[in-house]
């Protein structure tokens, strides 16, 4: 019998993961073919690249090595054109067409530019790929002025990184406030005081209208009035799924591909993952695109999983961000934004500490946790806030103690027994197998 | 059946043994700031328990690693391998427990390694609240908490 085929498209988290657990279950009794436009890395930690904390080869995923390890056929450099799903055919750019018995669509995402004169002129950089990266750096000098276009996380993770370079910052955004899709107004101002008192220039509720090329350096016209002058103009203007090749291919799409339980879509031999799909949350069970790397990971995992017939059900993805902003640490959980929810709030604006949780009756549904990372408890109550967040405890009477004592969570976390529901809890139906540890060995006979 | 760490929170006086041995078998330095396990007061400050990873087996934190920099030793533990780490906390919030931590000046994630098969903390401890021993792995501290938590909740009746 002819092994069975796994196509993955995409090369990021969720491909990687996919690839590694399909190869931990199956130790090679499979063929996997991996397209990847470019050479697998981790974008998380394409900002510590930037800021020279690491070297660029650190920042790949899956070299030619580790892809023969896991006995998997490259195709890089490579892009899909067309899914034929009735035939379970893909085609690439170079006019190669793979047959499939199951295939992942995990094409993750590009950013986006605003539709505004000179937003594609020159020493203007994305902050999303690897290519920008080394834009940026080839660019970047210190006492330069840096304008970055957008203050929403993308653009706050790579924030020290461009500090590190000793530049002048000006950050705009369009909204009233930094992170608007992270954290509540409130946390948001203290963010901004913060990084007002380290030099950083905050422009909020501003939109560039134009960007023009004035004696070698840019000028941002801005639509409230005056302008901003540049040396570099890095954008962090939003991301899309990319999913134009799936035109014509009969995969349903909304925002994301539509995908069920098993992350499978409404072709039960093409699943969807990460950035593209649009999948069950957590607490509510409907369907939404994350575009973060913890879902990508669980994605990767359990469609790598359900691809050697392990009927793996994906509990959902919990909404989850952290950052560190010149050592302020911000992060939010689930439903942080809580429209007509009951919250409890803890606010210290001296200390920049700032605290909310969003209560469903007794459980917590989402949460905004800040503080500098020197006061050590922020990143030490992270972790207890995603327990009583994903356990989807019932705090009864401690409810009541949490919202008097809102730095006390480890009382009502150990006495709720979460500790007790999470343990036995395992994404996949194993104890995890860490992947570099995953290699394939060539079946017998 | 493999060692653990039995926690043992009706025999803890929070003496604090186990941290300093803790920081100074990971660092180097009497710093309880650098410990791993943590002890914490119950009940006002007539009951502690010390706390710390539980080794568990989803590994969040290993799984939630872009860079592969978290890895299992031969003791079990789940550890750090810190040329890898970059800093980036995505452990930090994958984990459920609270119990791995981001180091602000070396900028690398930490947690507890089990001190390569033979923990400090154990050995520090003077009256047998935190044990090596082989048995599963399991709550050790909810029921002791729950109980000693009627105390803060008064005019509730406990659950």
């Amino acid at each position: 019998m002819a092994m069975k085929r796994h196509v993955i498209v995409g090369g990021g988290t969720a491909g990687l993961n996919a690839i590694t657990t399909i190869r931990e279950y199956d130790r090679g009794e499979s063929e996997v073919v991996l397209l990847s436009g470019e050479w697998p890395y981790a974008r998380m930690v394409l900002p510590y690249y930037l800021g020279h904390e690491i070297s660029e080869s650190h920042v790949f995923t899956a070299t030619a090595t580790r892809l023969a390890k896991l006995g998997v056929k490259p195709h890089i450099g490579r892009r899909a054109t067309a899914l034929d799903t009735k035939n379970n055919k893909l085609t690439l750019d170079d006019g190669t067409i793979l047959e499939y018995d199951d295939l992942l669509i995990a094409t993750g995402s590009s950013a986006t530019r605003p539709p505004i004169p000179g937003a594609n002129g020159p020493r203007i950089y994305n902050q999303w790929a690897m290519d920008d990266t080394r834009g940026v750096l080839a660019e970047i000098k210190g006492g330069m002025d840096v304008v970055m276009v957008g203050a929403g996380f993308i653009s706050f993770t790579i924030l020290n990184s461009v500090l590190s370079h000793g530049v002048n910052l000006h950050v705009i955004e369009v909204m009233p406030q930094v992170l608007p899709r992270m954290i509540d107004r409130e946390a948001a101002i203290l963010v901004q005081d913060w990084l007002r008192g380290r030099g950083v220039h905050i422009h909020t509720s501003t939109t560039v209208k134009a960007i023009e090329d004035v004696d070698g350096r840019k000028r941002l016209l801005l639509a409230e009035g005056g302008d901003l002058m540049a040396d570099l103009v890095i954008m962090g203007t939003g991301i899309r799924p990319n999913l134009g090749w799936l035109a014509g291919s009969g995969i349903e799409i909304n925002q994301g591909v539509l995908v069920d339980d098993h992350l499978r879509s409404n072709v039960s031999n093409v699943y969807a993952a990460g950035d593209v799909a649009e999948g069950p949350e957590l607490i509510t069970g409907k369907r939404e695109v994350h575009a973060i790397e913890p879902t990508a990971m669980a994605h990767g995992r359990v469609v790598g999983a359900n691809m050697v017939g392990r009927d793996i059900a994906y509990r959902g993805s919990l909404l989850m961000n952290i950052l560190d902003v010149q050592q302020l640490d911000i992060a939010s959980f689930g439903n942080w934004s809580a429209a007509d929810r009951e919250t409890s709030v803890l606010l210290e604006p001296r200390g920049h500490i700032y605290r909310k949780l969003v209560w469903d009756g007794d459980r917590i549904v989402g949460a905004v946790i800040m503080g500098p990372a020197r006061g050590i408890w922020t990143t030490n109550d992270v972790g207890m806030l995603k327990g009583l967040i994903y356990s989807g405890v019932h705090l009864g009477a401690w409810k009541g103690y949490l919202q008097e004592h809102m730095k006390d969570l480890k009382k009502p976390f150990v006495a709720c027994h979460v500790i007790r529901d999470m343990l036995p809890v395992t994404v996949l139906d194993h104890p995890t197998v860490p992947a570099r540890d995953v290699v394939a060995v060539e079946p017998a006979g | 059946m493999s060692k653990v760490l039995k926690l043992v929170p009706e025999s803890c006086t929070g003496c604090m043994r186990c941290e300093m041995a803790c920081s100074y078998m990971q660092t180097g330095t009497y710093q309880p700031s650098k410990s791993v396990i943590r002890v914490s007061p119950f009940e006002r400050h007539t009951s502690y328990s010390p706390y710390t990873c539980f080794q568990c087996q989803e590994a969040w934190c290993l799984a939630a690693c872009p860079v592969e920099a978290i890895s299992i030793s031969p003791a079990g533990a789940k550890v750090v391998i810190r040329d890898q780490c970059v800093g980036c906390k995505l452990c930090t919030i994958a984990c459920p427990y609270g119990t791995i931590f981001y180091d602000v000046d070396t900028h690398k994630a930490f947690k507890c390694n089990l001190c390569g098969g033979s923990p400090a903390c154990a050995e520090a401890c003077p009256t047998a609240a935190i044990q090596w021993v082989e048995e599963k792995v399991q709550d050790w501290q909810g029921d002791f908490a729950a109980e000693r938590g009627v105390i803060h909740l008064v005019g509730v009746p406990s659950a």
